[in-house]
């Protein structure tokens, strides 16, 4: 039982402060997109799919709120395969735009699968997990949850769309701290994951930038990719580095069980030749594709030149912002996806520091809700289905929020609620349709 | 159950913690974007959005004391292509009709045309254009909307040479200048700004503040809008203390020369400022700020920059024998009255002296007035060296005159003093040398004019000006720059000045300084003629006047190199200049445009003639 009473431990059917945020960020989200866009006209494009979006997301919503969200743990296979199917579908039958073959264009709508596949694997890796009982601590449920989920994230990069793979990795972390798992597997795969990515992506990066290869300790790590002589040197050296930090801790009586060296020397060694191989695979289009990642919407200026105007523009709101429809950053265009991944910057721009520390309150209230209906709820399927949620909007949040401010790298990544995208838009308030199900259903009153 | 749900709950509030912490680090970056950093970052939007086109100011204008604007600024237009309008068949027209007005080939202008179209952005089509296209270009601008003509103003010299050693001349920035100049300053790269002479000088005070016509552009640089039309501030005024009428007579006189290579400097000795001051050959400033559309003949950008009247140091032959005159007497042991003969030499031991001509037994004034060097050779011998060098000492000789101009140079002084410091000897040769002029002893021609100045105004040495003061045309304030300032006072007897008038008006009525001999004046003066070993003898004239019963008003110098004779060459220059001042011809009509305040009407007429 709970200590003190938490909000919306009523009797009611829908969490108001969760659908008040909600509403509150689709309302300022459609807002700043007609700014953006600087047009009410339903001629405009944009306008015109957000307006026919938002009355389907709220289908979506209402969609998820009433089925009882148990359906998912009891259908999970057939989740699973509709997921498979709309993923293989897209890659067979979907519209090839802008280097990605991640849309499905139907007579009124195109749409986007991979957005409402972000929403479903967290649904079917949670009902795994659910499944999974008092065994979740083995190492066993974390290799069933990988390769369960292996085959949507492999369909997912062949389109390839990465940023639903950066955003789906973190939440389905949270997933997995929250259900219980042994963190310190989930670190190693975290570590064994990095340490593959970092090779891989150093040596495109070198490949694409060949002036790079003047400097000898870069050529001699390029090589590793290439040269068998150094591959084998390369791993007598890092074994003899374990071996030789397990004797030094030895030395200075630390006692640290052998096995740790072991497992870091292996991993070091396996993302090795995990790198190699993938970077073996990889066709010239792929690296290009890896560094679009790497420098996305990059333009003959830049990916920083981006993040600058984007500052720029909320910079010179300021406090109090210039008026909707009248931010010159956005409405002449140096803001570039001001509507999509760089909307704050309009929302920044146009209503100023409120507008940003409203929206960024708001995620801020709904995460909190989201968390508080986990702790409400009725079972642990319940449970999982809302720390995954969370840790997608989490993601989210940090990742697009991080990006404008500076404090994360560049990546494409939109603001759900807030950006303009159908799919987004309506996976999103299925999502939270989802939650406001697992309220209705609570335990605690 | 219960143990599971605690252990849910710590990682739910670990986790809703963590979201905590990660919402106010972006918080606290939102703030420092958005309030901490406001300002810098408004500016750089506002920078993103705008494109201004510039329009250069006038330039201050540069007045002589009677009031002749003689260097001031002219319309000038450059035309732009602000439009969107794509259509290739408008853009050829367009084309057809103007280039042959820019004188530019039709189908270079075309693909301006149409790579300025595709783009948006405001595209220059030809700058620095005269108001005689600019009439017709005008009214092409109803029937092509988008064509944009910029009014801005460039610098003119209405009187071409006129003073061009003081004027100076405009150029482009160099990387050095740049550094000093920048935007902060007002400056853009393309900017001219002053080379040389007060151009240079008061380059800060006569440049103006730019104006603009400031456009709203999308990121791609597309015309979305004119924000405002920023009109120019004009720069500030410079007055000089030159006379016109005085300045254009020496400049006249010195190019009909023999030779047209010399210079002219006449003072007003009661101040020390400069009525004229004129160094040949001269250059045409002009050509440095032509019309783009005009038909220029090829002029070579060469220019001669040398200012004789400073820089160059001669000989000042016989105009000397006045400061040998003025020593001996001085030393009292002269009797102007006592006759000397002047057999046509002189002999001093084993050497002889020639003099010019044979002039018999002659006094004081008439050695002056026929320059009989024997009678000079003779006073020196008696009188000394020493005598000599103190006289020159008085009058500043071997020193600069201290006037505000580049590269001037001292001359040298001459005397047993300067040769003892030297450690070598004087000889009795040397003497008589120096009493004639000639020898080491080298001044400028200003040298000189100070020199006349000094004794016009007995005895002061002043330092010669010829910047008056400076006038904002924003503000109307007065920025005083010359002042009269006495140097140094030869300290000479009262009857020595008057002696010395009385020989060198002699020599004007009677002598060899007969060409400057006008009715109504009293004019005193002296000619010289500098021995050149390496070719031609140099011309000297120096002069002062004063209308009759007044002190004397100018006191002039003219030197012509290579001009053979100082009466027959730079005589006729010394006159013009003096008829010039004391009786002027009327002024050039600069009507309206002298006292335009306001640099707007310039436009409203497109009148080719228009010089402000």
């Amino acid at each position: 039982m709970p200590r003190f009473k938490l909000p919306g431990s009523g009797r009611n059917r829908l969490d108001y402060l969760l659908f008040g945020a909600t509403l509150a960020l689709v309302v300022l989200g459609a807002l700043n997109i007609f700014s953006a866009v600087n047009s009410l006209s339903f001629s405009n494009p944009v306008v015109r799919t957000h307006l026919l979006a938002l009355p389907v997301g709220a289908c979506a919503f209402i969609f998820g709120w009433s089925f009882n969200y148990q359906i998912y743990d009891e259908q999970w296979k057939g989740l699973y395969g509709f997921i498979l199917a709309l993923l293989i579908g897209v890659l067979l039958f979907g519209s090839y735009q802008r280097g990605s073959r991640s849309w499905f264009v139907l007579p009124f709508f195109s749409m986007q699968p991979s957005e409402i596949c972000r929403v479903a694997s967290i649904l079917v890796a949670a009902a795994f997990l659910d499944r999974r009982g008092r065994r979740i601590r083995e190492v066993s449920s974390l290799f069933g949850v990988g390769l369960l989920l292996l085959p949507i994230f492999g369909l997912i990069m062949m389109q390839p769309d990465f940023s639903s793979v950066v955003i789906t990795f973190p939440a389905l972390l949270v997933l997995l701290y929250c259900t219980g798992v042994n963190m310190f597997y989930v670190g190693l795969i975290g570590v064994l994951g990095g340490v593959t990515g970092f090779f891989t992506i150093s040596w495109t990066y070198i490949y694409l930038h060949p002036e790079l290869l003047d400097i000898g300790v870069i050529r001699v790590f390029y090589d590793l990719a290439h040269n068998g002589w150094y591959m084998a040197g390369f791993s007598v050296f890092i074994t003899l580095l374990g071996y030789g930090a397990w004797w030094f801790f030895k030395q200075l009586r630390l006692v640290l069980p052998s096995f740790y060296f072991v497992l870091a020397t292996m991993v070091v060694l396996a993302g090795l030749f995990g790198g190699i191989f993938v970077d073996h695979q990889m066709k010239p289009h792929q690296r290009k594709r890896v560094e679009t990642f790497l420098a996305p919407k990059s333009d003959p200026k830049g990916a920083g030149y981006n993040v600058l105007q984007a500052q720029i523009a909320m910079g010179a709101g300021g406090v109090f912002g210039k008026g909707l429809f009248s931010g010159t950053q956005s409405r002449l265009g140096f803001v570039p996806e001001r509507h999509t991944d760089f909307i704050l910057a309009v929302v920044g721009e146009e209503m100023g520091l409120w507008g940003t520390l409203l929206v960024l309150g708001l995620y801020l209230l709904m995460l909190w809700r989201i968390i508080t209906i986990a702790y409400m709820s009725g079972d642990r399927y319940g449970y999982l289905i809302c720390a995954g949620i969370f840790g997608m909007f989490f993601t989210y949040m940090m990742v697009n929020f991080g990006m404008l401010t500076g404090v994360v790298p560049v990546a494409g990544i939109p603001l759900p609620l807030i950006s303009y995208g159908g799919s987004n838009l309506v996976s999103s308030l299925w999502a939270l349709g989802v939650v406001q199900s697992v309220y209705s259903r609570r335990l605690r009153a | 159950m219960a143990v599971t749900k605690l252990f849910f709950n710590t990682r739910l509030k670990k986790l809703m913690i963590l979201a905590t912490i990660a919402g106010g680090i972006i918080a606290l970056r939102l703030v420092d974007i958005q309030v901490l950093r406001h300002n810098s970052y408004l500016q750089m939007a506002e920078r993103n959005r705008t494109q201004i086109i510039y329009q250069t100011a006038p330039r201050g204008r540069v007045f002589t004391a009677d009031g002749v604007a003689v260097a001031s600024n002219a319309p000038s237009f450059s035309m732009y292509y602000l439009g969107a309008m794509q259509d290739t068949e408008y853009l050829t027209k367009l084309a057809t009709d103007v280039a042959p007005r820019l004188k530019i080939p039709q189908e270079d202008l075309l693909n301006t045309l149409i790579k300025g179209a595709r783009s948006g952005k405001a595209t220059l089509l030809a700058e620095n254009l005269s108001t005689k296209s600019t009439v017709a270009l005008q009214e092409l601008q109803f029937y092509y909307p988008g064509v944009y003509l910029v009014e801005e103003t460039k610098r003119s010299y209405p009187f071409g040479g006129f003073a061009s050693h003081l004027l100076g001349y405009l150029g482009s920035m160099d990387d050095r200048e740049w550094r000093k100049r920048d935007a902060k300053l007002g400056y853009r790269l393309n900017s001219k700004i002053g080379k040389n002479g007060i151009e240079k000088k008061f380059e800060t005070d006569l440049k103006g503040t730019d104006g603009g016509v400031y456009l709203e552009v999308d990121y791609r640089g597309r015309v979305k809008s004119i924000i405002e039309d920023k009109k120019w501030g004009a720069g500030s005024d410079v007055y000089l203390t030159l006379n016109f009428a005085v300045q254009q007579a020496a400049e006249e006189g010195l190019r009909n020369s023999l030779t047209g290579r010399g210079a002219a400097v006449a003072l007003d000795p009661r101040t020390g400022a400069v009525l004229a001051l004129a160094s040949a050959p001269a250059y045409d400033p002009n050509i440095f700020v032509q019309y783009s559309d005009e038909e220029n003949p090829a002029q070579s950008k060469k220019i001669n920059e040398y200012n004789l009247a400073v820089q160059g140091i001669y000989p000042p032959a016989s105009t000397f024998k006045i400061i040998t005159g003025a020593a001996a007497l001085e030393s009292g042991i002269i009797d102007t009255k006592h006759k000397i003969n002047c057999p046509g030499h002189y002999n001093s031991g084993p050497r002889v002296f020639k003099c010019w001509g044979t002039h018999g037994p002659v006094d004081f004034f008439d050695g002056m007035s026929n320059s009989c060097d024997v009678y000079f050779y003779v006073v020196a011998s008696q009188i000394g060296a020493a005598a000599i060098e103190r006289v020159q000492r008085m009058f500043m000789f071997g020193r600069p005159t201290g006037i505000d101009l580049p590269g001037e140079k001292a001359g040298n002084l001459y005397g047993p003093t300067r040769r003892a410091r030297n450690k070598t000897y004087w000889f009795v040769g040397d003497t008589l040398n120096l009493s004639i002029g000639q020898g080491e002893l080298l001044v400028t021609p200003l040298k000189l004019a100070q020199f006349a100045a000094a004794v016009a105004s007995r005895g002061n040495v002043y330092r010669p000006y010829y910047v008056e003061k400076i006038v904002s045309n924003q503000t109307g304030k007065v920025k005083e720059i010359g002042h009269p300032e006495i140097l140094q006072h030869a300290d000479l007897k009262p009857e020595t000045y008057d002696t010395l008038f009385k020989a060198l008006k002699y020599t004007v009525d009677t002598g060899t300084a007969r060409r400057v001999k006008i009715k109504g004046l009293n004019v005193y003066g002296k000619t010289g003629t500098a021995q050149n070993p390496h070719g031609a003898d140099h011309g000297w004239f120096l002069a002062f006047a004063g209308r009759e019963g007044e002190e004397p008003s100018i006191a002039l110098a003219v030197f012509v190199e290579f001009g053979e004779g100082g009466s027959s060459a730079a005589g006729p220059v010394a006159r013009k200049m003096l008829e010039a001042y004391f009786n002027p011809p009327p002024l050039p009509t600069q009507t309206r445009a002298r006292l335009a305040a306001d640099y707007n009407e310039l436009f409203v007429t497109g009148d080719e003639n228009a010089a402000i």
